[in-house]
């Protein structure tokens, strides 16, 4: 387990009647860029809720940077940055006045100088006393990137990251995210629909279909395992569409 | 820095910054202020005339305004913290809590590590912050006006007195702001957040102290709190809801802080009482779960 960023562990979430995550286990190595993928509905932001703790599962457990969702959530909290699909923000306080918040929530005591580090990471220098209600979407999203990584956490989830965002601000969070795997060795879990994008950014991927996982592999084997299929959309549907074991 | 004073902070930040609240707040002060100098344009008028007659020989009386008490030019202000104040600080209470449902910002508060109860207490202290600034400005230019009129600065008696009624009012809006914060976590439409206190403050102000004084139905708005009739339904019915009106405790209170002459008697249970509210309103706001904190609107 130890060299695992994330393992689940029959990990299962109903409401009533409804399951909505049906025992997921899986494993996400250290340093990897896993992709969550599945139709609308499918349970992948059930699964991020559940791992970011947001969610307590009704049944099983996981483990995320070595601390349980359901035994150990502060440690969890404090070893994830999260980036929720259509992130807000306060937009009537300016870019550094909601990264400071959080920030601080986060833990950090004097997060000023982090905070200008991430800015600069991410290209906002100059925009740090802009009100983020003037902000665009693309910068938005970029924001909430620099929000989930102040406080250098070794797990990031992304929820749909490039939901919104024109082919720009798609190349753009791509280059971010691939940046912060390689440069800063956060290990990446993304929930995504566009699949071109898991092509060019993820190592791993998952598939999920009406809440159980159907498929788990790196990028690289799964493209391998299917010699006739030229695409990763093709594979998707296939893989989607066969029965459960 | 910890969740609690983060969370005060942060609070503090968003009153500074939201235009609703700017808007309350003036008029708040702007009526506070007003009803000392109300009471100073009614005494400058009353002294005019009373001297004019005085010249024209026509009374021996002493001016109506020997001997009041200083403090009566601020008893005016006991019901504009009871109007003003209060929906000021339901809508503040209402405005802390519903703003993370509303923009899907809690997700980002609650996968940090954060308690749900810190997060909240670090709230309330912030508005209590909010509260204690507003009427501390308020108050102080009441206490200006209020030795303007007296000739001299009000003496350290008077002035604790000032600071005492600063001190309840704070407890009964804070009070308030529990129930807009209550509303903010448990309603699930943003109208019924601001609707349902507004009901509940309607019902405490004016419904409970009108079935145990329906006997003086005009005096609700009055800052003086009515005496209940004496003996039959209306004595036993005010014996039973006057503890919950938390307006008429607070009118109570105030009005024998600032020693109007027309209430007798210790403001210590009615006191006690509005303390007991602050107290069960904290209690039921930090116990709120997290689940509920995180839960969307259906707008």
């Amino acid at each position: 387990m130890t060299n695992l960023a994330i393992a689940t562990d029959k990990l299962s979430k109903s409401y009533g009647s409804k399951v909505a995550l049906d025992a997921l286990s899986l494993d996400v190595a250290t340093g990897e860029i896993f992709g969550l993928l599945g139709h609308n509905g499918a349970g992948k932001t059930t699964t991020v809720n559940l791992l970011t703790t947001l969610l307590e599962p009704t049944q099983g457990d996981a483990e995320v940077a070595g601390h349980s969702v359901t035994g150990d959530a502060m440690g969890v909290r404090r070893s994830i940055g999260y980036l929720p699909e259509n992130v807000q923000f306060y937009d009537h306080l300016t870019l550094t006045e909601n990264l400071r918040f959080f920030a601080q929530l986060s833990g950090l005591r004097r997060p000023d100088q982090r905070i200008r580090d991430v800015l600069h990471i991410l290209d906002f220098d100059g925009h740090d006393r802009q009100r983020l209600g003037t902000f665009s979407k693309g910068m938005r999203q970029r924001v909430g990137i620099a929000q989930a990584i102040l406080h250098a956490p070794s797990v990031l989830f992304l929820d749909e990251p490039t939901s919104g965002l024109d082919p720009e601000g798609v190349r753009t969070l791509r280059e971010t995210i691939v940046r912060l795997n390689s440069e800063f060795g956060m290990t990446i879990f993304m929930n995504t629909h566009l699949l071109s994008e898991v092509t060019k950014t993820c190592t791993s991927i998952g598939i999920l279909r009406g809440g159980t996982l159907v498929h788990q592999d790196t990028l690289a084997r799964t493209l391998a395992a299917f010699p006739g299929e030229d695409s990763l959309e093709a594979i998707y549907f296939q893989l989607e569409s066969e029965p459960v074991s | 820095m910890n969740t609690f004073l983060v969370s005060a902070r942060h609070e503090m930040l968003n009153t500074r910054r939201a235009r609703t609240a700017h808007l309350l707040l003036i008029v708040f002060i702007g009526m506070v202020i007003a009803s000392s100098v109300i009471g100073w344009v009614t005494n400058q008028t009353v002294t005019g005339v009373y001297e004019k007659v005085v010249a024209d020989g026509l009374t021996t009386a002493p001016n109506p305004f020997t001997g009041v008490s200083p403090l009566y030019y601020a008893g005016n202000a006991v019901i504009y913290v009871l109007l003003i104040g209060s929906l000021m600080a339901i809508v503040l209470g209402v405005q802390a809590t519903l703003r993370d449902r509303k923009a899907a910002t809690v997700d980002l508060v609650m996968s940090r590590p954060v308690g749900s109860a810190a997060r909240l207490l670090g709230q309330l202290a912030g508005l209590g912050v909010v509260l204690a600034a507003v009427i501390g400005i308020s108050f102080s230019v009441s206490w200006i006006i209020i030795s303007i009129i007296n000739g001299a600065p009000l003496g350290w008696a008077d002035t604790g007195r000032v600071v005492a009624f600063g001190l309840v009012s704070w407890v009964l809006l804070t009070t308030f702001a529990l129930l807009g914060m209550l509303t903010g976590l448990r309603s699930k439409q943003e109208t019924t957040a601001l609707l349902v206190p507004f009901v509940i403050w309607s019902a405490v102000a004016f419904v409970l102290p009108q079935i145990g004084t329906a006997a003086r139905p005009v005096s609700l708005l009055n800052p003086v709190p009515a005496g209940s009739s004496t003996g039959g339904y209306f004595d036993v019915v005010s014996t039973i809801t006057g503890p919950l009106s938390l307006t008429e405790q607070f009118k109570r209170a105030s009005s024998i802080i600032l020693q109007d002459t027309n209430v007798t008697g210790d403001a210590t249970s009615s006191i006690l009482i509005l303390l007991a509210f602050l107290a069960v309103m904290t209690v039921v706001v930090v116990a709120t779960p997290r689940h509920r904190m995180r839960s969307g609107l259906h707008e």
